[in-house]
């Protein structure tokens, strides 16, 4: 048998039925469509969520008081008997692979300045922030590097901030006064928005030692540290904890790196990725049952065709060809148009809800089109299996 | 000519069971929808009730008063933690006691510090507290007693370890009366807790609670982590609300640096965003449900065309077309009713394996979901035989018969 006329005989059974290869192709490609497009938000949430990380930079490592063994996040962030101070942070500065060492507090009070008053969330950082994580001053400057212990009362504004007290008025230099303690501004920066619930623009900036005193306690919320990207991560860890193991004479803190986190967190996304996906997959389940369904019944009908092409001297592995070439051509047409579909839905939904973030990368497509080939190729085995077994005497007698 | 509703129910059993692999394939294609939508659904409403529990089992009637308050409403990760250059004292946990509505009040600290006791250490959750706090949590204990009930002020250096710690610490040998080093302090062991304690936030077993006011000392510092408000009844969480909010705003100068949140707030939140999972989740599995549809349509359209000399017969003895929509549409019906009570019992089934593999997850399909995927799977298998069997219907007696 030549390609062309096996290629005509299936071709010429699926166009003679059209409904028929219409429904079911339909069938599949509702299926794939539903896996194409789960796929795509679960991975534009992966993207998103990781980019939400990524943006502070992946050279990140970052260190709580107090150590716990069982749980994710140490308690010792809301009170420790060991604290991570100050100058605990100035000791980490010595390190050679080092870039930049932010001590951080935060806290909340209220901002007043002039008449206009606003609660708020107070960072006490300290002036290598903007580099470490990468956040960009919009005017004026950060704070200034003075001395950690004892540095002057200066302030940074957030963007939301800044609009909430001064409007459209230049805030540089202007006094703010924070639970009753008078600030100079001396910079606003640059507007990041909302980054895993926490609003970094509604914020006001201190020095972490005025920040510690304003809200009467003795230990750092967390200490990170930017290293330089061509010195390995367990190097960096490894360093941290035996300087602080020398100041504190034991390991009563927790350093978490950012690949760590990056990991834990892609792996959990990709498990929730794939677990929709297989919800979604339960329609191509049933999709492909009806292929095997309309197989089954394409394989009755034309007995005596088959027949007729054995006595003709066809192989049984011609005629096994010939139904799985026809199952896998309707499960291909299938997903192409799932991939149509899922593919405008996709493009619909970030048109109607851009916050939603939905992408499909290159891979899934192709992924997705060779699945239902493969759906479409096992679901006719069966059906073709029993095509070829006939015995062509029989058949032909079937009319 | 008239039909016998037996005649045609018999009509239709009969078309099913003369072509068994086709009927059953397409019964499995409707179950599979069925179950799947029950089992999906089931597992999201056996999270809902778990996160119900595990929030009932943080006490009833309960407010959690949280320092510092963020403009923007409600609460976001910067209220939860954090400073506030006012803080919430001892004081203002006694002065909230002062009210009808309130039952019970505790305050609490949280930290981590090392514990040691006849040279084994552990770094764990110290939880400063009083003697309130076991009756508002709603915690047993396994031995001993809880926290003397004293003036919150009065450093006493007694704890309450957990079974955890119990066992780490002293392994078999007796607990209570010991002396427990936590950090640079000492505390004579006066309870242990009971077993049954995990619930949100705190591991019971891993925690060492002691008198509110020598975590104070310990931490070295003077504010609160929480208090836990208890009103005296449902109805009075909302005075009860208004009261700490007003008492606290009271006391710190005018100011309302303070947010209450309301165990029946929260709980309503999760409670919305779980039974908004669960509708997803349940909505994209009933998407099999219009594949299966789809499928009987596809048969039903063979079936119409295979047997067209059948209802040429029927329509020369004289059955209207209503009657041959009638059939057709009787036998979807059974179909697809046959197919989702398989569906069910798979579904039930299903989530049976998966409260017996996992007891704590109390996965029963709510009645929604099951009625819903029962009436979206029947109502799809009719509409989807709708066009297949008009076709039958209009179809001529004449040409029909003489096709053969």
């Amino acid at each position: 048998m030549y390609m062309r006329d096996f290629i005509h005989l299936a071709g010429t059974s699926l166009v003679a039925h059209r409904l028929r290869t219409v429904l079911t192709s339909l069938g599949i490609g509702v299926g794939i469509a539903a896996v194409v497009l789960l796929t795509s938000i679960g991975e534009g949430v992966h993207r998103y969520v990781l980019s939400e990380f990524t943006q502070f930079g992946t050279t990140l490592v970052g260190i709580n008081p107090g150590r716990t063994t069982t749980h994710g996040t140490s308690m010792g962030v809301f009170g420790s008997e060991r604290p991570l101070s100050i100058e605990d942070a100035e000791a980490l500065k010595q390190l050679s692979f080092v870039e930049a060492v932010v001590p951080f507090v935060q806290g909340n009070a209220e901002v007043e300045a002039g008449n206009r008053r606003r609660r708020t969330t107070i960072y006490g950082a300290g002036p290598q922030m903007p580099e470490a994580l990468r956040m960009r001053v919009n005017s004026g400057a950060f704070l200034p590097d003075d001395d950690p212990t004892a540095p002057r009362a200066l302030a940074v504004l957030g963007s939301k901030l800044r609009q909430e007290l001064f409007a459209y008025r230049n805030p540089l230099g202007k006094r703010i006064t924070i639970a009753g303690n008078r600030y100079r501004i001396i910079g606003v920066m640059e507007p990041k928005g909302q980054v895993l619930g926490f609003d970094l623009d509604d914020t006001v900036y201190i020095p972490a030692a005025r920040a510690l005193e304003l809200f009467n306690r003795d230990t750092l919320f967390e200490i990170d540290v930017m290293y330089r990207s061509n010195v390995r991560v367990e190097r960096v860890v490894d360093g941290i904890r035996r300087t602080l193991m020398a100041r504190h004479g034991r390991e009563d803190f927790t350093i978490t790196t950012q690949e760590q986190m990056l990991d834990v967190l892609g792996s959990i996304l990709n498990v929730l990725t794939f677990a929709v996906a297989a919800i979604g997959g339960i329609s191509l389940l049933v999709g492909a049952i009806g292929i095997v369904t309309i197989m089954t019944i394409a394989v009755n009908e034309r007995t005596s065709e088959i027949g007729l092409i054995r006595a003709l001297g066809a192989r049984q592995s011609q005629i096994l060809g010939l139904f799985l070439g026809e199952a896998t051509v309707l499960a291909a047409i299938g997903g192409l148009a799932g991939l149509a579909m899922g593919l405008g839905v996709a493009s619909l939904l970030r048109l109607v809800l851009p916050e939603l973030p939905v992408h499909t990368p290159w891979i899934y497509v192709v992924l997705a089109e060779v699945l239902a080939v493969v759906l479409g190729i096992i679901s006719g085995i069966l059906p073709a299996r029993r095509a070829a077994r006939l015995d062509p005497v029989e058949a032909l007698r079937d009319e | 000519m008239r039909l016998h509703s037996g005649d045609v129910s018999l009509f239709a059993w009969r078309a099913l069971k003369g072509y068994p692999a086709r009927t059953l394939l397409m019964l499995i294609a409707m179950a599979i929808g069925v179950a799947a939508v029950v089992v999906l659904t089931s597992l999201g409403e056996g999270a809902r009730r778990y996160v119900s529990a595990e929030f009932a089992s943080l006490g009833t009637n309960l407010l959690i008063v949280i320092p510092g308050r963020s403009e923007t409403a409600g609460i976001n990760p910067s209220t939860m933690m954090g400073e506030t250059p006012r803080e919430l004292t001892l004081d203002d946990a006694v002065s909230l006691t002062r009210s009808f509505s309130v039952r019970r009040v505790a305050p609490i600290t949280v930290g981590s510090a090392n514990v040691i006791a006849q040279g084994r250490q552990r770094e764990s959750v110290i939880l400063g507290s009083s003697h309130e706090l076991l009756a508002i949590r709603r915690w047993q204990l396994a031995q001993g007693q809880f926290l003397p009930d004293t003036d919150l002020d009065l450093a006493t250096p007694v704890c309450v370890i957990g079974s955890k710690i119990r066992n780490e610490i002293f392994a078999a040998r007796r607990a209570v009366g010991e002396w427990l080093r936590i950090g640079d302090r000492r505390f004579r062991v006066i309870g242990v807790m009971g077993s049954e304690g995990r619930s949100i936030g705190v591991d019971v077993h891993d925690t060492v609670i002691i008198p509110v006011a020598s975590a104070q000392q310990l931490f070295n510092q003077s504010s609160l982590f929480r208090i836990l408000v208890e009103a005296k009844s449902r109805s009075a969480i909302g005075p009860a609300k208004q009261f700490v909010v007003d008492t606290l705003r009271e006391r710190h100068q005018d100011e309302e640096d303070v947010t209450v949140i309301t165990q029946d707030g929260v709980l309503a939140t999760f409670d919305r965003i779980l039974n908004a999972l669960t509708i997803a989740v349940g909505g994209i599995a009933a998407i099999s449900l219009g594949v299966a549809g789809i499928l009987i349509m596809n048969v039903m359209l063979v079936a119409v065309s295979q047997r067209t000399a059948e209802i040429g017969l029927l329509k020369a003895l004289g059955a209207t077309r209503r009657q041959i929509l009638v059939l057709f549409l009787i036998e979807a019906l059974l179909l697809s009713t046959l197919g989702a009570a398989l569906g069910l019992a798979v579904g039930q089934l299903g989530s049976l394996a998966i409260r017996y593999a996992f007891p704590l997850l109390p996965a029963y399909a709510p009645a929604w979901s099951v009625s819903l995927s029962i009436v979206v799977a029947v109502t799809t298998g009719v509409l989807c035989s709708l066009l297949p069997a008009r076709r039958a219907a209009r179809l001529d007696p004449v040409l029909a018969l003489s096709r053969r």
